[in-house]
């Protein structure tokens, strides 16, 4: 299954990044490569939908943690929208829900 | 006992895909809840990757072969390649407390699967069993719809 990803700056220094797909070791380095050069740019907040995300892998959730790391390092907030049950249970297998800040809707993270 | 489900597919991550989906058919076909089903999923994709990226050092069109026994209680998969031997004793999960990306699919494994096995006894190649028993899970899905 291909991958869709869809940016959109809904306001000044938020970006919203769309997945549409299957998240595997096929696919996590085109979400790597859409993602990383948004922590280079001054945003206050990078929000990733994954409402079209019905399957995430280690090689997903490695980039999702890499995410985190820059957003660490650059001041970035990064919030993580909408996990359906499938990516949330590998979330939970991998004691990695409460380490992200994660919203049920995209309108929840940009009010935050 | 069923006859087994076999599926061999080159050693790329353009194929992963598909794998999970005869996968996904297959425990539909066996009424296997979503929840496990999912899980089983998961662990078999990450076995196929582990061999792509660790068996065969990358992305390139050698033999996976997968094979699928689901025989009463219990889900059996094992994964058959042909590429570099690995020392079944280190292949542990990492420690979790550290949050850094990478080295969770031997976790995740470990994790959902009742057991799992390398053998290398083979002139080539690994060969990774890894069993689910199924009615354990049966139970606590119907005692979850219960509630």
């Amino acid at each position: 299954m291909s991958i869709e990803l869809k940016l959109d700056r809904p306001s000044e220094n938020i970006v919203t990044v769309s997945v549409n797909g299957d998240i595997d070791m096929s696919s996590s380095t085109k979400v790597r490569d859409i993602l990383a050069p948004l922590f280079q740019e001054n945003n206050k907040a990078i929000i990733v939908d994954l409402s079209g995300v019905s399957y995430i892998d280690s090689s997903g959730i490695a980039t999702l943690v890499e995410g985190l790391q820059w957003s660490h390092s650059s001041q970035n907030k990064f919030r993580l929208v909408s996990l359906t049950p499938g990516v949330k249970d590998v979330f939970e297998i991998a004691r990695l829900l409460t380490v992200f800040e994660v919203f049920d809707t995209k309108e929840e993270a940009l009010a935050h | 006992m069923s006859q087994p489900i076999k599926l061999s597919i080159p050693s790329h991550p353009k194929y992963l895909g598909l794998i999970r989906k005869v996968l996904q058919e297959l425990l539909n076909y066996h009424e296997v809840p979503d929840e496990t089903a999912r899980r089983l999923i998961l662990c078999v994709d990450e076995a196929c990757s582990n061999v792509i990226k660790h068996g065969y050092g990358g992305p390139c069109e050698e033999p996976i072969e997968a094979t699928f026994y689901i025989d009463g209680d219990d889900f059996k998969v094992q994964i058959r390649d042909y590429g570099k031997q690995c020392d079944s004793s280190q292949i542990k999960p990492r420690c979790l407390d550290q949050i850094k990306p990478g080295g969770l699919g031997t976790h995740f494994i470990n994790e959902i699967m009742d057991d799992v096995s390398y053998c290398t006894e083979r002139a080539k190649g690994t060969l990774l069993t890894m069993v689910k028993k199924l009615k354990s899970e049966l139970t606590s899905a119907q005692e979850k719809d219960k509630e």
